[in-house]
């Protein structure tokens, strides 16, 4: 058996305000496997700790406690890093470098010749169709436009495991259907994409198996096959909310024991 | 992999992001307008008119070199986190080293071009008043001892970026500039005072910081045409690089020990 692609341990993480150095623990105790060519989601409400556990996975943060490891080195390790892709919520980029330049930019520091850097650009651009886009100044993109070439930077360097922090969101049915159809491609290409979403419907569609996080804590791992077939619930939606409501209701019921 | 690329692939970057920004170009014209105001200046004196224009040219270059070298140095590494596209740079494999050398050298190389743009027009206008006028190869000397100081500047402006706000950044890069001119002076001002514990702190900040004021000096001497030792250059050289490398190494640690939250 192959050792899992992306793994957590017990991982925790706690954040302290400014002033008063109250602490809030923002992912907790999270323990998880994401296996090779599966792709997987992480759902949960507004600051349920998706992006932190996104970033501790990333190395942009360190955990508290526990442990996170992608493709069997530790997280934020520069072997895993050149192997990985990465799309941030609500992207930022250079914004006086073109689209086109951009990309190369982000070639060049994988190290990737010229000729090899133009081709890659070239072909991504035109899998999320901003080929036109290449030499207008990103400053004059579109919110959806920047999501697709935040998509493209983030396969630059045809990664084995691509992390996307809500990359359908900002764009147009259109744009949804594209990202769908582009990670549904990745899959087909055996890639491992993790990533985070509120977006239900696409998640049903694209995710092999989902997770549920509430609070910090993972409170379900699921596969989607077995939650829509397994006729207990409507859709993802159904089971996310029940399973958000029941975790919400067992933690209240624990403060109120303590 | 090659560890080169990605220190050249970041400075590319922020070379063509600073020269790509219009606020640079307007203190270029400053500069140009400010040059120019030396023809006025040394109309009024009598048979110095070149000189004068030469004094106040290389003291433009410093001048605007240093303004543009703080105002983008400090917000170097800061912009970067604040505006997170430092998420998509820390998140590919590139250590923090070579994040700072990469910006640095970028604004570095931006300022290059800006001193050597300032340079020439100030040759142009001098050669154009009065074409049998020999330029003195001190002055390139002196034109080279300016950029020597900026990459200085440039330097402390980027280690204070690392975890100081722009404007924080700005006074704490000022204050280090003003102790490197003036250090002597503090120090002696020190001793006057009647507390031991002033006379140490002015002390140590006189041999902490860089001795600035001995590189004007050799500059007003390159001036008046008196060229200093080789040697004396070489270790004025080796001086600056040496704070410098002192800098970006306590930058990088800052960066390493950074979370981007």
């Amino acid at each position: 058996m192959t050792s899992p692609v992306i793994e957590t341990k017990d991982l925790t993480k706690d954040h302290f305000s400014h002033i008063l150095r109250r602490r809030f623990r923002a992912v907790d105790g999270l323990t998880l496997t994401v296996e090779r060519n599966e792709t997987y989601g992480l759902l949960g409400l507004n600051g349920a700790g998706k992006t932190t556990t996104l970033k501790l996975l990333l190395g942009l943060l360190r955990p508290t406690s526990g442990s996170a490891s992608v493709l069997g080195y530790p997280a934020g390790d520069q072997r895993a890093l050149g192997r990985l892709g990465f799309l941030p919520e609500n992207p930022y980029f250079y914004s006086y470098l073109t689209g086109g330049e951009f990309l190369d930019f982000s070639a060049e520091v994988f190290g990737l010749s010229a000729p090899e850097r133009k081709e890659r650009a070239q072909g991504l651009l035109k899998m999320v169709s901003m080929t036109e886009a290449a030499n207008v100044q990103l400053w004059k993109y579109s919110k959806g436009m920047l999501q697709r070439l935040g998509i493209a930077q983030a396969l630059i360097n045809d990664p084995e495991v691509i992390f996307l922090d809500e990359p359908m969101s900002g764009l147009d049915p259109i744009g949804r259907r594209d990202v769908r159809l582009i990670m549904l491609k990745l899959k087909e290409q055996g890639k491992t994409v993790f990533f985070n979403s509120h977006l239900l419907p696409d998640v049903n569609e694209v995710c092999d198996r989902v997770g549920v996080l509430h609070r910090g804590k993972l409170v379900a791992d699921e596969r989607v096959a077995t939650i829509s077939g397994g006729g207990s619930y409507r859709d993802l939606e159904e089971y996310f909310l029940e399973t958000v409501s029941r975790a919400e209701a067992e933690r209240q019921a624990a403060a109120v024991s303590k | 992999m090659n560890r080169v690329l990605p220190v050249i692939a970041i400075a590319r970057n922020t070379f063509r992001e600073t020269v790509r920004d219009r606020v640079l170009y307007a203190f270029v014209v400053f500069a140009f307008l400010l040059t120019l105001a030396g023809i006025l200046l040394g109309s009024i004196s009598v048979g110095q008119d070149l000189r004068i224009l030469e004094d106040l040219g290389l003291f433009t270059i410093s001048l605007i070199g240093g303004i543009i070298g703080i105002f983008v140095g400090t917000s170097l590494v800061y912009k970067e986190v604040e505006r997170r596209t430092i998420y998509l740079i820390v998140t590919k494999p590139i250590s923090r080293w070579q994040f700072v050398l990469g910006k640095y050298i970028g604004l570095a190389s931006c300022l290059l071009v800006v001193s050597a743009a300032m340079g020439a027009f100030l040759f142009a206008v001098v050669f154009l008043l009065n074409p049998d006028h020999v330029i003195s190869p001190l002055m390139f000397e002196s034109l080279a001892l300016i950029y020597l100081e900026l990459l200085f500047v440039v330097a402390v402006a980027t280690f204070f970026s690392t975890f100081a706000t722009p404007v924080m950044s700005v006074v704490f890069t000022l204050s280090v500039w003003f102790i490197g001119h003036f250090g002597q002076s503090l120090r002696e001002l020190g001793r006057l005072s009647h507390s031991p514990s002033v006379a140490k702190f002015f002390d140590g900040l006189y041999w902490l910081m860089p001795d600035l004021a001995r590189m004007a000096q050799i500059r007003g001497d390159l001036m008046y045409g008196r060229q200093p030792p080789p040697e004396l250059l070489v270790f004025l050289c080796c001086y600056v690089l040496a704070y410098i490398l002192l800098l970006l190494s306590m930058a990088t640690v800052v960066t390493e020990r950074r979370e981007f939250a």
